[in-house]
């Protein structure tokens, strides 16, 4: 379906203020939802996230008063939709329960987004990436069986596959070698911007979770792996967001955020089983449909350009969850033992490389492998959810116990 | 590589805690683990209800009346009480989770005289999760919470005991001759199990507490 957001107008922004009843939604319920429902509201929340962070940002930069206001305006409903947004969560469910959740839509998202992504560059920097939050999954399920007692599998419902990805200890990478090349954002696909874009807000969403929930366990292990996969998530951060082109003016930027949230709340309304869900991301494109326009106006304004220079004709294809267990199967067998050098990416264990990971993890075992020891320890073996036959890697499958 | 030592010496140390002390609680020494514990059996069990049907379904919805009532009563007498006498507002944290108690139950008993078979058995299954499920939350982060703020592991310990003995006194079959209509299949049970759970707590307690 072809959809271009230039051209459709959306709710004006004096009718986007919600009272209290309206904002008062009803959260989805955690064991009878469906898990991708779960990860399309995860995922819009670390979006409206970033459209807030980024907004402040511009307005700390911005000297002009009447712009300051413009821009407060908008904020304001975007504070409102990550709201109504975040709260379709429900209080019911344990941090670690929504922890999971979050490294499923780590898991699908990147693994869709690396599969679509146009630049072999940029996919590879997924490719490189979803490896890494695969195995975050596998860390929190075992955690989860060990404080909760209940399998991960009740979260992620066969859709997502539970098993070691890239181990979690060797991702602690000197930061130097996190910092990644960016696309050229005169030659870059439109469909590339908003990749970025979006794994960026994800894990900066994640990054921000994990440092302000994990102190909130009481159980020690927990507590440490919370801050061991906390750091991990900030490396993550570091190399998505060196993916998007410093050179873009800030509203230029500010023209791709809110395309971005058009593009998502598109894609998400037209896959989502949830009626209420549903409506809430019809109401908020037609929100944005408007921030737009008038991020636009403010393009043309301050830069002197057309934003349709910047952006695509139409709406790409939706960006889709769904499962990727074929795909991730494969990168996993050719790509487990990658790590990063400068900006590129090498198969050997360089001197920075090991430099930093005899700081870090040189004093003794890290949280992501005690969780493991003491699994086994407590309940016997790992925990894994593998629906699709024993691991891809020979030296990773589980021996018959 | 730095060791610990040279860390100290050139001042960058902080406290911190040695990983390998810091253990972490079980549910055989530590009333909160099992307790986190048992609110995951419970749900499994759920699970296992609405999964299944016909005598599978009967059987796993006994097994998940028994489960509750012993966790229950459990908590009523060797939990609550405790975290009354000791803990700061520990009167009303308990009378809260009294309420949301005595709430679950009334939805047991609309189970009452249904068959799992019925029709109407699933919702209001559901109904009765939806209840237990927020009543366990509620005990993990304002109850359960407190228990260990009072930072007494030896009290932990026997309390896990205690709640263990009751788990092991209570009978896991039916009587017999009860089978027909769900509640009649566990009311009578119910009614038991609660006594002998709360005969075992007291035991354990008296010995221990």
């Amino acid at each position: 379906m072809s959809f271009n957001p230039l051209e459709q107008r959306g709710i004006p922004l004096d009718r986007q203020v919600r009272n209290w009843r309206e904002l008062n939604v009803t959260p989805i319920d955690p064991d009878q939802c469906d898990p991708y429902t779960r990860c399309r509201i995860i995922t819009m929340n670390g979006i409206e996230v970033e459209a807030i962070l980024f907004g402040h940002q511009l307005a700390r930069h911005c000297p002009d008063m009447e712009i300051k206001q413009q821009l407060a305006r908008t904020r304001y409903i975007e504070a409102q939709q990550q709201k109504a947004v975040n709260w379709l969560l429900p209080g019911v469910s344990s941090v670690l329960e929504t922890t999971i959740a979050y490294e499923q839509v780590a898991v699908d998202l990147t693994a869709w987004v690396a599969r679509m992504e146009p630049d072999p560059y940029l996919k590879q920097a997924y490719q490189f990436g979803v490896l890494e939050d695969f195995d975050h999954l596998y860390r929190y399920a075992n955690l989860y069986e060990m404080i909760e007692h209940r399998k991960a599998e009740t979260i992620v419902d066969g859709l997502t596959e539970v098993m070691p990805g890239r181990p979690t200890p060797v991702h602690h990478r000197h930061p130097v070698d996190n910092v990644r090349e960016p696309y050229d954002k005169t030659k870059a696909h439109p469909l590339s911007k908003l990749h970025a874009l979006t794994v960026m807000s994800a894990e900066q969403q994640t990054m921000n979770f994990y440092m302000n929930t994990g102190p909130t366990y009481m159980e020690p292990i927990a507590r440490q792996l919370y801050q061991e996969i906390g750091l991990i998530e900030e490396e993550h951060v570091t190399h998505y967001e060196s993916l998007v082109d410093p050179g873009e003016t800030w509203w230029e930027q500010l023209v791709n955020h809110e395309y971005n949230e058009c593009y998502l709340y598109h894609s998400f309304m037209e896959q989502e089983s949830d009626p209420k869900v549903k409506a809430i991301w019809e109401l908020h494109l037609n929100m944005e449909l408007e921030h737009l326009h008038i991020a636009c106006d403010l393009m043309r304004r301050h830069d002197g350009r057309e934003p349709a220079e910047v952006l695509a004709p139409e709406l790409p294809d939706v960006l889709t969850f769904e499962p990727n267990k074929g795909y991730l199967r494969e990168l996993i067998a050719e790509q487990l033992d990658l790590t990063t050098l400068g900006a590129g990416y090498v198969r050997e264990a360089h001197e920075r490389f090991e430099s930093m990971q005899e700081a870090l993890n040189g004093g003794g075992t890290t949280p992501s492998d005690r969780v493991l020891a003491e699994h086994d320890k407590l309940i016997g073996g790992d925990y894994r959810l593998q629906t699709e036959g024993e691991h891809p890697v020979a030296a990773l499958r589980t021996e018959e116990r | 590589m730095t060791a610990p030592a040279d860390r100290a010496e050139d001042g960058r140390t902080t406290a911190t805690t040695d990983p390998a002390t810091d253990r972490n609680p079980t549910p055989d020494t530590d009333v909160v683990a099992l307790l986190i514990a048992q609110h995951g059996q419970i749900r499994n069990l759920f699970d296992e209800v609405e999964q299944s049907s016909g005598d599978a379904r009967r059987d796993a919805f006994r097994r998940l009346v028994r489960m509750l009532a012993v966790h229950e009563t459990a908590e009523e007498e060797a939990v609550h009480p405790y975290v009354k006498r000791t803990a700061d507002g520990g009167d009303d944290i308990v009378a809260d989770r009294l309420g949301e108690e005595k709430t679950a139950k009334r939805t047991l008993s609309a189970l009452e005289d249904l068959d799992p078979e019925d029709e109407a058995f699933l919702p209001r299954l559901l109904s009765l999760r939806t209840d237990v499920r927020e009543h366990a939350r509620a005990e993990e982060r304002y109850e359960f919470n407190q228990l260990r703020r009072l930072n007494d592991p030896a009290r932990l310990a026997s309390l896990a005991k205690a709640v263990k003995a009751a788990e092991s006194a209570a009978p896991t079959h039916p009587h017999p001759g009860v089978e027909s209509g769900a509640m009649n299949a566990v009311l009578g049970p119910v009614a038991a199990i609660a006594d002998r759970t709360r005969d075992a707590v007291r035991k354990a307690m008296g010995k221990d507490g």
